[in-house]
């Protein structure tokens, strides 16, 4: 039987974590430590809800409700002068609390200040779309809904930006493996050469460091070639030596000659 | 998977004696070789240094054309992904036999560093290739190191019927 | 001989019975300018542009999604990847960012060093971007000489990492070698040489009727769309917007060194070929006084080049080979992986294309939770959404050159 491996998160873990150990935390401070922030913070509570704010590496990170956005970026475009936003998308809980975490990451440059707006919505929980607000939204929250699926409304255009238009699955989730589940990993095949070729083109070969001395079709033999279809021997370590043309030359053509060497530094004298 | 037609041993193992006119045509062919810019990702920057002030393609009776029309060679250079790999079927389809197609850098070889969902795990699963040149990315004489081969490979093929295809499936 | 396959072919372009006139124009995936992975489908009008839809993906390779599965230093070469054409910025923004996160000074000399490296990738994206847009518009002459200035600099950098394009030169805690007896003089000879060159461009570009008919008033960015859109870096500089955050949040350093930051107030295409060349001339001003400190630190003796934390950051090698709780303790980094402390950053720098971001969410792990790449160039391609609309089609090879799009950054 094989071990059990939980499917709700799939992404690689460390094979070893000390029983007993506690991992240190960045620090974060009061957002009373800074006023800027502090100004900020409370013309977002005077009228939004505010769960947690927090500064910490400098940004003041604020927790808001999901319904609260599109209210708290305006709010905050138009009365707190965080003119840009410069990034935003999720990151998956699914497995800890069942939640995406979503984070608008915005760039004041009058004040010369970053902010980053926080906010957990359910898997299927949809959101509305910022891009009126800002223009830069329109494509991230394109690309959030393609890796992660997270649903967006009043979006001028809501389709697949980075996986083509009939892919399955959201790639960034954490139950998405690295490489890919099998629709992903005969994509290309099925879509140029249909299912049939599945068995003739045969599957990915993803092992890395995979070499087989006796692959003559392959780079395991690299240096030490055999013609095609040959037992390479064991001891028979011939390297193939490099032969840039033919042995009698090419006619008209400049014989090659590796030891003619130009020195490329007499080109730097200028 | 890609048929070989590559032969491995020296050029002194040539199974087939040429005759004049193959070996004329054969001349012409690999000394005029146009190449159908593919350059994808890193490896492109590289084919494009290559072909600019120091290390010159034109020597080569290379130039890069645009259109899968007008070129014979296509160098894959750079990462194929999944999302990509109908058109690089599509614009191979478009070239005119005779045409050889390099795959340049390890991501077009194998997929190189990128083992994941979204790459396709070396070119030569959708078209056949005739030669791989490893690196990440090469350095420009390795290209053109692998231009020369191929130039080599060229002038001992058959010439008169048109190549035999490479099956990939 | 056609071998049976499944692609059936491409009449999306043409349908036969529309009533207006639009004709459907795929700028496909596959470009004969240099660009990268660029799809347009752009719907004409006559030869006018009325909607242009840029169709991006086609390099996505799941860089953020490999991030959670490798350790931190193991993914310092895959950054280089994001930005090829000055991959040093790239790892340096990542290297900066976790550094951040787990709290440690890198030391004086790395930071020359590392300043050092960033400026001339940074001289190595703009004579690239030179070269490009000048091939598209047709200025083949400036393509090749630009190339020949930027082989000289891969040249210096090759000297100093070993690689020529993807460099993973800078690393978490400082930078793992010194930089090598003939860089300082290559360097010296290379920027004394640089003035002439870029005026050598200038009398080539700046009065060409053919460069300015192409090139004003083309591609017109205001400032509104440009902040709205998060356009940033030259983008942002040449449509009225003085913000570089080098000036304005200075990391390594760049608050001890002067220069300017060009600006302009036009935004179209002129401008920001205006700003590139200007902010040549202003690396080589940097790269200079970088000269001068990288001396100072060898007469005041500070030779340490990665920082000191051992839990986070291996030993030098000198003292790995000799030492052995070094020995062991870069085995425990090497394989199981470094564990900064739970908490999220978020730094951007100022790469040569824009603000490149990098937000970390680490739970503690070795391997990062959740890495976000705030690449520059994703939303200017976004932006040619707005921008293309009432230009015609030579005008939008001019547009997709002077944005500076890198495909390797919009898709990672």
């Amino acid at each position: 039987m094989r071990a059990y491996t939980p499917k709700n998160d799939v992404q690689k873990k460390s094979y070893y974590t000390d029983r007993y150990w506690v991992a240190p935390q960045v620090a974060k401070s009061a957002v009373s430590d800074d006023a800027v922030f502090e100004a900020d913070l409370n013309a977002i509570k005077a009228k939004f809800d505010v769960s947690e704010a927090y500064i910490q590496v400098e940004q003041m990170v604020v927790y808001i409700k999901p319904e609260d956005l599109v209210g708290v970026l305006t709010l905050l475009r138009d009365e707190c002068e965080y003119t840009q936003l410069s990034e935003l998308s999720a990151i998956d809980w699914l497995a800890k609390q069942g939640q995406f975490e979503l984070f608008y990451q915005m760039l004041s440059m009058t004040k010369r200040k970053r902010l980053r707006i926080k906010c957990f919505i359910d898997e299927d929980q949809a959101i509305e779309s910022v891009s009126s607000l800002f223009r830069s939204a329109d494509w991230s929250e394109r690309e959030m809904y393609d890796m992660f699926g997270v649903k967006v409304n009043n979006h001028p255009f809501m389709k697949r930006i980075l996986m083509p238009d009939d892919w399955q699955g959201h790639p960034l989730r954490k139950t998405y493996p690295l490489q890919g589940d099998e629709f992903a990993s005969w994509y290309e095949v099925d879509r140029i050469y249909g299912k049939e070729a599945r068995d003739v083109i045969g599957p990915e070969i993803r092992e890395s460091a995979k070499v087989d001395r006796y692959d003559t079709e392959r780079f395991s033999r690299l240096g030490y070639e055999v013609p095609f279809g040959a037992e390479p021997k064991a001891a028979d370590a011939e390297k193939t030596p490099l032969a840039y043309q033919e042995e009698e030359g090419v006619f008209l053509i400049e014989k090659f000659d590796e030891n003619d060497v130009v020195e490329s530094a007499e080109f730097r004298k200028r | 998977m890609a048929q070989h037609q590559v032969n491995y041993s020296q050029d002194g193992g040539l199974p087939v004696a040429l005759t004049t006119i193959d070996k004329v045509v054969n001349w012409g062919r690999s000394n005029s070789l146009w190449a159908l810019t593919y350059g994808l990702a890193c490896c492109g920057i590289e084919m494009m240094a290559s072909g600019a002030s120091r290390y010159d393609f034109d020597r080569f009776g290379t130039i890069f054309r645009a259109s899968p029309r007008q070129s014979e060679v296509m160098i894959v250079a750079g990462t194929l992904t999944k999302k990509h790999a109908e058109f690089i079927k599509r614009l191979y389809d478009q070239m005119a036999e005779p045409r050889w197609v390099i795959s340049m850098g390890s991501c077009a070889n194998t997929g190189g560093m990128f083992n994941t969902y979204a790459t396709v795990q070396g070119v030569d699963r959708v078209i056949p290739v005739d030669l791989y040149l490893p690196g990440c990315a090469p350095r420009p004489e390795t290209l053109q190191y692998a231009v020369m081969m191929l130039q080599k490979k060229i002038r001992s093929e058959k010439a008169a019927k048109a190549q035999r295809p490479k099956r990939l499936m | 001989m056609q071998q049976p396959n499944r692609l059936r072919p491409f009449f999306e372009n043409i349908t036969f019975d529309r009533e207006d006139n639009e004709m459907i124009v795929n700028f496909g995936p596959q470009h004969p300018s240099a660009h990268g992975q660029l799809r347009l489908m752009l719907h004409l009008q006559q030869e006018q542009i009325v909607k242009a839809h840029p169709d991006v993906g086609y390099l996505h390779r799941g860089m953020e999604k490999m991030a959670e599965n490798m350790i931190y230093n193991e993914f310092m070469p895959t950054t280089d990847r994001m930005d090829y054409i000055a991959s040093s910025s790239n790892n340096y923004g990542f290297a900066l960012a976790v550094e951040k996160l787990i709290d440690v000074e890198v030391p004086r000399r790395a930071k020359v060093i590392r300043m050092m490296i960033l400026e001339i990738n940074r001289l190595m994206s703009h004579l690239f971007w030179l070269a490009t847009t000048a091939l598209d518009i047709g200025a083949m002459t400036v393509f090749l000489y630009a190339f020949r200035e930027r082989e000289y600099l891969m040249d210096i950098i090759e000297g100093y990492c070993g690689a020529r394009l993807t460099h993973a030169a800078i690393r978490i805690g400082g930078v793992p070698l010194d930089i090598q007896d003939n860089f300082i003089s290559e360097l010296k000879a290379f920027l004394d040489k640089l003035p002439e060159n870029i005026k050598d461009y200038e009398d080539l570009l700046d009065k060409n009727r053919i460069w300015l008919m192409r090139m004003e008033d083309v591609g017109v960015i205001p400032t509104d769309m440009a902040l709205s859109w998060g356009c940033t870096g030259p983008m942002l500089r040449a449509s009225g917007v003085a913000w570089d955050i080098r000036k304005e949040e200075p990391y390594e350093l760049y608050d001890e060194v002067e220069f300017e930051v060009p600006f302009s107030d036009k935004g179209d295409n002129y401008a920001r070929y205006k700003v590139y060349m200007q902010e040549m001339r202003e690396s080589a001003k940097i790269l200079y006084q970088t000269i001068d400190m990288y001396a100072e630190t060898v007469a005041n003796n500070q030779t340490e080049l990665m920082a000191h934390a051992p839990k986070f950051i291996s030993a030098p090698k000198l003292e790995l080979m000799t030492q052995n709780y070094s020995l062991m303790q870069h085995f425990v980094l090497v394989t199981q992986g470094m564990r900064p402390p739970v908490g999220e950053v978020y730094i951007a720098t100022e790469s040569p294309k824009g603000e490149l971001g990098f937000f970390i969410n680490s739970q503690g792990g070795p391997y990062p939770y959740r890495l976000k790449l705030r690449a520059p160039s994703f939303w200017h391609t976004g932006i040619l959404t707005d921008l293309l609309p009432g230009h015609y089609i030579p005008d939008v090879v001019s547009i997709i050159g002077t944005t500076n799009i890198v495909f390797g950054e919009v898709d990672r």
